[in-house]
């Protein structure tokens, strides 16, 4: 199923701000929130990994169940994770699509990455605290 | 120790506030905060030394080789990139604005993912602002339009808005009046006396709705806009108008989706209708806790406020070729130093890339996504915790933030002034 795909500030992604290596940040990154009835279409239940993809590229996150989306929208905190999906573009404004990028969520068994491996993934490499 | 009056430096409300209590070099608690206040002073994640990454290998070297290696690394450098800002004080900013002109380099800050758009609509129209004693103490009517404060400003509401009585507002939980347009219900949302639930991509045409109705045209308005049902619209306007002073705060929900900076521009147009009936104003909710002040010091130097080429030797603004999205997306830059920020976290993938394939180094006090893409990181002390300095409140009211003990770090601002240094010997003045 296709979806637009919101991103923002969430007060536990704001939290663990200067802690991005943990697994409270990663998990709350990578967490999608999605209207309950989506989820159900899709056979989603909570807290099941979905492989969330665009023309940018895909990554793996969590499906949550948020009643207040409606249907057709899923966000996601602004992070890593949601920008592994973004494209580059900024339509000579200087700022991506970070509000409106149009995605396809599809259930997974692959794993949620680590954000040091999301970073190796980009040529970067692993520093390890 | 207990320090009162403390500054909070996290996001733009800059609460001047909090009363924290050190022992030592070690915050143990802090009161009046919130949560991300809490979590910025109490927080224990520093690096504790430069690390430099050769191959898959990193390791730690001395300060005096970290900076000598960023100095070589960017005169070494064609388009060197000098990205961040917003995370540091004035008084840093200030001498990279400085370093890049001496480099001929790209400096920007991170409103350039954040309210740069709101900038470029200011700078076609102006900016009807006040600041946040303003609004505290006369506003009767709050809109926060594309912005949740709740949760990424947790205390706008109850030092400035909702819940703070004012000189000429008594008492304002019965007295002002919230209207929150947003594209999701939100813990804002729910607490607003009227909610416009706005489709993905539409608030260029809710604004526009708005306009007309101000303008005596509502007749004109279909049944619903962008989701948005007429009725409530034509209330909206009506409390609008017959506000005794408005103040409309907007967030990255206008400047990130459809129509960027022309929604802000609508927005500010809407204000300027609204002037025309009462006292009316409009502000960003600025983000990062100095993200206001990179702005400030880039444009008393340069003369812009964010994306400024120096490669032509003069200050150049171009937004979509001078930003660094732009930039890192094209592989234009070949060096990039990124102080204070954590663009890892927050560019698109196609970015992170290329700071990946060129020499990046991070000037932050914390491990952050950025390091992973680094090849040298130097950690600084954290401004308003160990180190002192200038910022600027999200209404541009300078504040000085308090240094609340003795760091075994070196500021943001020395490291940055020995390379200048030597840049300075090589370039010559």
């Amino acid at each position: 199923m296709n979806f637009v795909l919101n991103t923002g500030r969430t007060i536990k992604q704001g939290s663990y701000v200067e802690r991005k290596n943990s697994d409270g940040y990663r998990d709350e990154a990578s967490a999608c929130r999605m209207n309950p009835v989506d989820m159900m279409e899709l056979d989603l239940e909570d807290g099941v990994n979905i492989k969330m993809s665009s023309p940018a590229g895909s990554v793996v996150m969590k499906a949550f169940s948020c009643q207040s989306l409606k249907r057709g929208e899923v966000f996601v905190s602004l992070g890593p994770y949601a920008n592994h999906i973004i494209d580059g573009e900024t339509h000579g404004t200087g700022m991506p699509d970070f509000k409106t990028t149009m995605v396809h969520i599809e259930s997974t068994d692959e794993d949620v990455v680590p954000v040091s491996r999301l970073m190796e993934e980009c040529g970067g490499w692993p520093y390890e605290d | 120790m207990r320090i009162e009056d403390v500054i909070c430096p996290f996001c733009g409300c800059l609460c001047d506030d909090l009363v924290v209590e050190v022992q030592g070099t070690t915050v143990v608690s802090v009161e009046n905060g919130c949560t991300l206040a809490h979590e910025k002073f109490t927080g224990d994640n520093r690096l504790q030394a430069p690390i430099k990454r050769d191959g898959r290998t990193w390791h730690p070297v001395s300060y005096d080789e970290a900076i000598e290696t960023t100095a070589q690394i960017l005169l070494e450098a064609d388009r060197p990139l000098l990205y961040g800002w917003s995370g540091t004080n004035g008084e840093a900013q200030s001498i990279g604005v400085h370093l890049a002109e001496l480099l001929g380099a790209v400096i920007d800050n991170t409103s350039t993912v954040c309210h740069g758009p709101s900038i470029m609509a200011i700078q076609e129209v102006g900016h009807p602002g006040c600041t946040l004693g303003q609004v505290k103490n006369r506003a009767d009517v709050i809109v926060y339009w594309g912005a949740n404060p709740i949760e990424a400003h947790p205390r706008h509401m109850s030092r400035y808005t909702t819940y703070a009585d004012g000189f000429f507002v008594k008492g304002a939980f019965l007295e002002r009046k919230v209207i929150v347009a947003d594209v999701r219900e939100t813990e804002t949302s729910n607490i607003a006396d009227e909610f416009m639930h706005i489709e993905p991509g539409g608030d260029y045409a809710v604004l526009s709705a708005l306009r007309a109705i101000v303008r005596g045209k509502a007749d004109i308005i279909p049944s619903y806009v962008s989701g948005v049902a007429r009725e409530q619209l034509v209330r909206v306007a009506e409390m609008c108008m017959n506000a005794k002073f408005g103040a409309i705060f907007f967030g990255l929900g206008l400047t990130m989706s459809r129509g960027k900076y022309k929604n802000i521009r609508n927005a500010v147009e809407l204000t300027e209708e609204l002037n025309r009936f009462t006292k009316f104003t409009i502000s960003p909710m600025r983000g990062h806790w100095n993200v206001y002040g990179s702005n400030e010091v880039f444009t008393w130097i340069s003369g812009y406020p964010f994306a400024v080429d120096f490669a032509r030797g003069i200050a150049f603004y171009n937004p979509g070729e001078t930003t660094s999205i732009d930039i890192l997306r094209r592989g234009e830059c070949d060096a990039c130093l990124v102080v204070a920020s954590d663009p890892g976290a927050h560019f698109p993938k196609q970015c992170c890339r290329h700071l990946a394939e060129i020499p990046t180094i991070l000037i932050d006090p914390h491990v952050n996504v950025t390091t992973h893409l680094s090849h040298l990181q130097i950690p600084v002390a954290v401004t308003g915790i160990d180190s002192e300095g200038t910022a600027y409140r999200m209404d541009g009211v300078p504040i000085r933030t308090r240094m609340l003990y003795k760091s075994r770090y070196p500021s943001d601002r020395e490291i940055l002034e020995k390379i200048y240094q030597i840049v300075l010997k090589e370039k010559g003045p």
